[in-house]
């Protein structure tokens, strides 16, 4: 049962990010946030989160402010921001929301994770420039790091794994916290977090994060040939 | 097009320049990338290895007097080393190489640098600004991609409002994919899928060329990336990357009546996921030779991203500088970096035994001489012998602890131990120990734009450790009143067992001043980097008793303040660079007079990046006084009063007459003007010419031209005779290079006369063919005639296997 604390939290941070950044897609600006350097399998995009279709995405899509993109089963979306400061591994069935802010020659990245899990690799910010993950429990900060966030949308339970660097995070509860390399976060529904040293499943979630390896099977069969195209493991196995 | 690509090129010639020089052992030293802050390695194409016992990189970074010195991994008749990238800084850098022979003697390339001759200079190019502007979002440098996957992505977020994005030409291998380009807003993209049918598989060269509003050049940047089916990708994303190579090489040299044949082969594997690296090497040679110092090499690493490395075999560890800093060590090294606690260690054997011989045999002992030793009677019939003296096996201990991960602040305490094996030979004498206590410490603000480092050292050494401790007997008989030295017999002994316990203790033990900070090593630097400034302020001092054995080329008895002042001016296009030096010896008072060093650096670096020669200027003075008069007779021999100015000039400048040329020029004059007792005046001009041709993609020429000029003058002040040395020599070089069979055979030929007081012919024939995909045979061959002289050949033939 999730807590109406975390219910209204929510509401307020995508109104309140909505409101930050409804003036972006107003703004005279046509150069996107991110675009799509790679797609496996069953990944879709809208414009914004109030349009109704969704359409596929493909290597070369551009996302502006408020674009959607969410990722089926055994499916991926690698996603570059157009200021070079890093890239996203967006896993299976996850959904969010890339908004951007430019200000001068900076931008300001917020990427909100509804669920899933994310991988990170962002290089070194200026001090003018924000790169920010929002889950519905929490804000995490980053200036220049690799790792992942994933939100569980079951339990509500947001993960910040760190592989190097440090991430500044603050919780639905105003609570705040540091993660350090080798580290993990965990921080509840309630606001209440713990940090822990990443255990070996962090460690494989973040190494599956990191491939983007795809391999096909190719059957002739009397009809023709079938092509199935899956996501490996790092261990190869099929995900 | 043209423009951009006479810049490419020029930055690539500039990168990877072959210089030859007079030399009996190195026919040439190609040089790599020469960019800002990133390693810069030096490899030396050897005449011969049959002389050389080893060979060294001297080098210093623009506006300092001291050169660093690193070993040069000799494989079969090449030799590399890399220089640090923290030293690679603009404008550039001055290095020659110390070629160590097995007779003992030295050489160094170019000839005479120790007697004062010109050193080689490496210009360096700066990193621009546009660099940053433009960013390439898609290919990154080295991708492996499928023609599905290409995705050319440039975001002109952070690019100046100068620039026109509209005006922007891409070019893919040549390709012109301009029309192909969507722009939204400062992002261009080109998707693969629309240019599939445009684009091949193998090496993909993305060159990028942007353009401002008025329509003339801003900048050009490319990326290099490969386009592979999607096997051959699916392949290289597997987790585990494994790339290694065999090479075997058989060669014979016949020098001057002898022949000799050398055989090696080397293995070099890497295996690699994103989280770990390990690399094997093995390099087995039949130079190798008990009764010398190893020649092959083997090693095994893993590192772990940046936090643990451990080295196994041949390691070269880095501690600070002036404790150990790249020093082989046949053992293990390594680190393990948390962060708030780090430590790094090594152990290891830094010389092998070598046991010694007999020359002869004495019944009774002869007057002294430092190589006649006490021997055992029983076994050779006599109690003393002259020997050739063996080398004692030396290992070396070094452990260093430190806090903070260097980012903003780092403290750490460095401990280094070396001794020799007194019992692993028979035949020797005087085996020493060394003990070295360091600290450091860093602090960083700003992103590193204010830099504080400082590190200091003590050392203790003991020059003779055979007969071990001093005993209580030799104190009581050596100390006290009734002894040589007034003091306390029981104070002596307490303070043995203390340092006993770190270094024996005995009558060789040094330093005998240390109240004097005779075996002190300190430096520290404050760097400061604002408004296009790169300042440099630094203090080192050195006693004269300081010794580390793990650097061995540490200039000791120095104290002194050095400044340096780098700026770069319009986006990096033009480098001022001013250093000044100020050192003085004598530190201990142990000799007739202090020595005054002070040097003078300025240099003015032009990359114009655009249709005009790349140009850098430089001049230095060199003054080393010690006050003394040759008026004052007793002192006179002693008097050092020497001034040197050098000025050099180098250019750089690719252009298309008729077919694509890249050209340099480079030209070093330098005076010695010597007031001491027994003055050499000296005097040096170089100049060097070369210009490459690009007739076909399958055939290119070089032709160069060196000239050198030098002239000693010696003055006899007893009989006031002058004697003048003067050695003048004029190099050609013209070479072609040609590739044929679809690229799979490399033809290149090289014919190399040089006249006047040096006198060669060489000729360089080679051919490599590419048997199989991964499979090459190599057949060089290289012939010296020295005129009235000999006639000298190498003959090889190298198999090289990559995987």
């Amino acid at each position: 049962m999730i807590k109406p604390k975390i219910i209204l939290f929510s509401a307020g941070l995508i109104l309140l990010l909505g409101l930050t950044f409804d003036k972006e897609k107003l703004s005279s600006s046509d150069t996107p946030i991110a675009i799509v350097k790679k797609v496996v399998k069953d990944v879709t995009y809208r414009k914004a989160t109030d349009d109704v279709d969704w359409e596929e995405a493909k290597i070369s899509t551009q996302l502006f402010a408020g674009g959607e993109v969410k990722t089926g089963s055994k499916s991926l979306a690698v996603v570059l921001f157009t200021d070079g400061s890093g890239v996203l591994r967006v896993r299976e069935n996850s959904i969010l929301n890339i908004y951007g802010e430019k200000k001068d020659k900076n931008l300001n990245k917020n990427t909100v994770i509804t669920k899933g899990v994310v991988g990170f690799d962002v290089n070194k910010q200026s001090e003018e420039e924000e790169f920010k993950f929002t889950t519905p429990t929490a804000v995490a900060s980053i200036r220049g790091t690799n790792g992942f966030v994933g939100h569980d949308d079951l339990d509500s339970v947001t993960t910040i794994f760190v592989r190097r660097g440090n991430v500044g995070f603050t919780t639905s509860n105003g609570n705040q916290g540091n993660v350090n390399g080798g580290f993990t976060a965990r921080i509840n529904p309630d606001g209440s977090f713990f940090l822990e040293t990443s255990t070996d499943n962090d460690n494989n979630l973040f190494r599956q994060t990191n491939r983007t390896q795809v391999k096909k099977l190719r059957m002739r069969t009397n009809d023709g040939v079938v092509e199935i195209e899956y996501l490996t493991t790092p261990e190869g196995n099929q995900e | 097009m043209k423009k951009f690509l006479q810049l490419s090129v020029l930055f690539s010639f500039l990168t990877s320049i072959s210089f030859a020089q007079v030399s009996d052992y190195i026919l040439s030293v190609n040089i790599g990338d020469a960019k800002e802050k990133s390693p810069l390695t030096l490899t030396a194409d050897l005449v011969t290895v049959e002389n050389i016992s080893s060979l060294y990189i001297a080098y210093k970074p623009f506006g300092e007097n001291e050169f660093q010195k690193i070993e040069m991994l000799i494989t079969g008749n090449t030799a590399a080393g890399t220089i640090p990238s923290d030293i690679v800084v603009p404008p550039y850098l001055d290095y020659y190489i110390i070629i160590n022979l097995k007779d003992g003697n030295t050489q160094t390339y170019p000839v005479g640098v120790d007697q004062g001759a010109n050193t080689l200079q490496i210009a360096i190019a700066g990193v621009s600004d546009k660099d940053k502007e433009i960013i390439v979002l898609s290919p990154v440098d080295g991708e492996i991609l499928t023609k599905e996957n290409l995705l050319i992505s440039l975001s002109f977020i952070k690019a100046s409002d100068a620039v026109d994005i509209s005006k922007t030409k891409i070019y893919l291998n040549e390709t012109d994919l301009s029309s192909q380009a969507l722009i939204a807003g400062d992002l261009i993209v080109i998707s693969g899928e629309n240019i599939q049918d445009q684009i091949g598989y193998g090496a993909g060269s993305l060159t990028v060329e942007v353009y401002d509003k008025e329509g003339n050049p801003y900048h050009s940047i490319g990326r290099t990336f490969q386009i592979v089916t999607a096997e051959i990708f699916a392949e290289a994303e597997s987790r585990w990357k494994f790339i290694g190579k065999l090479r075997g090489e058989s060669r014979s040299e016949s020098i001057t009546s002898s022949s000799t044949w050398y055989n090696n082969i080397s293995a070099d594997l890497n295996a690699s996921d994103d989280t770990w690296r390990l690399n094997g090497y093995l390099y087995v040679t039949s130079e190798e030779k008990e009764r010398l110092q190893p020649y092959n090499r083997y090693s095994a690493v893993i590192k772990g991203s940046d936090w643990l490395e451990l080295q196994v075999g041949d390691t070269y560890p880095r501690f600070p500088n002036i404790i150990l800093d790249g020093k082989r060590i046949r053992g293990v090294s390594g680190y393990i970096n948390l962060g708030a606690f780090n430590i790094q260690a090594a152990y290891g054997e830094t010389e092998r035994k070598i046991e010694g011989k007999i020359d002869t045999l004495y019944q009774q002992q002869p007057s002294f001489t430092s190589n006649i030793i006490a021997v055992d009677q029983n076994k050779y019939g006599a109690p003393y012998a002259k020997v050739q003296l063996g080398t004692y096996s030396r290992n070396l201990f070094a452990i260093r602890p430190s806090f903070g991960s260097g980012e903003n602040f780092q403290l750490g305490f460095t401990y280094l131990h070396s001794i020799d094996d007194k019992e692993s030979v028979e035949l020797s004498a005087r085996p020493q120990e060394n003990a070295v206590f360091g600290t450091d410490i860093k602090f960083a603000l700003d992103d590193q734009n204010i830099l504080f480092t400082t590190q200091a050292a003590v050392s203790l050494f003991n020059k003779d450790i055979y007969s071990g401790d001093l005993t209580d007997a030799e104190i009581d008989s050596i100390f006290g009143e009734d002894g040589y030295y007034n003091v306390d017999p029981d104070q002596v002994k307490t303070m043995r067992d203390v340092l006993g316990t770190i270094i024996t203790v005995n009558q060789y033990i040094g330093p005998l001043n240390p109240q004097e900070l005779a075996s002190l090593a300190a430096e520290t630097a404050l760097n400061l980097n604002y408004f296009n400034n790169s300042f440099r302020a630094s203090y080192i001092y050195r006693g004269n008793d300081y010794y580390s054995f793990g650097q061995s080329f540490l200039r000791t008895d120095v104290k002194g303040l050095n400044f340096i002042d780098r700026i770069r001016m319009f986006d990096n296009k033009v480098f001022v660079s001013l250093g000044y030096e100020s050192l003085e010896d004598n530190l201990q008072d142990t000799k007739v007079a202090t020595t005054k060093y002070q040097t003078f650096s300025g240099s003015i670096s032009i990359f114009p990046r655009v249709d005009f020669p790349n140009i850098t200027l430089g001049y230095n003075r060199y003054d080393y006084n010690n006050g003394l008069k040759l008026t004052d007779t007793t002192y006179q021999k002693y008097v050092v009063d020497d001034l040197t100015n050098r000025f050099l000039i180098q250019l750089s400048y690719d252009f298309i007459a008729g077919i694509r040329h890249s050209s340099s020029l480079s030209f070093i004059t330098q005076t010695r003007d010597d007031e001491s007792y027994a003055p050499v005046d000296a005097n040096y001009v170089s100049g060097t010419l070369t210009l490459n041709s690009y007739w076909y993609p399958e055939l290119s020429t070089i032709f160069q031209i060196i000239y050198g000029s030098s002239e000693l003058k010696e003055l006899n002040r007893t009989t006031n005779e002058t004697t003048t040395e003067p050695f003048d020599y004029v190099t050609l070089s013209i070479g072609a290079r040609y590739k044929m069979m679809e690229n799979k055979l490399l033809l290149s030929a090289n014919l190399s006369p040089s006249f006047g007081d040096f006198k060669r012919q060489a000729l360089e024939l080679f051919a490599d063919y590419n048997i199989l995909a991964n499979l090459n045979l190599a057949f060089q061959a290289r012939i010296f005639r020295i005129p009235g002289s000999s006639t000298n050949s190498i003959i090889g033939l190298t198999t090289r296997y990559t995987f």
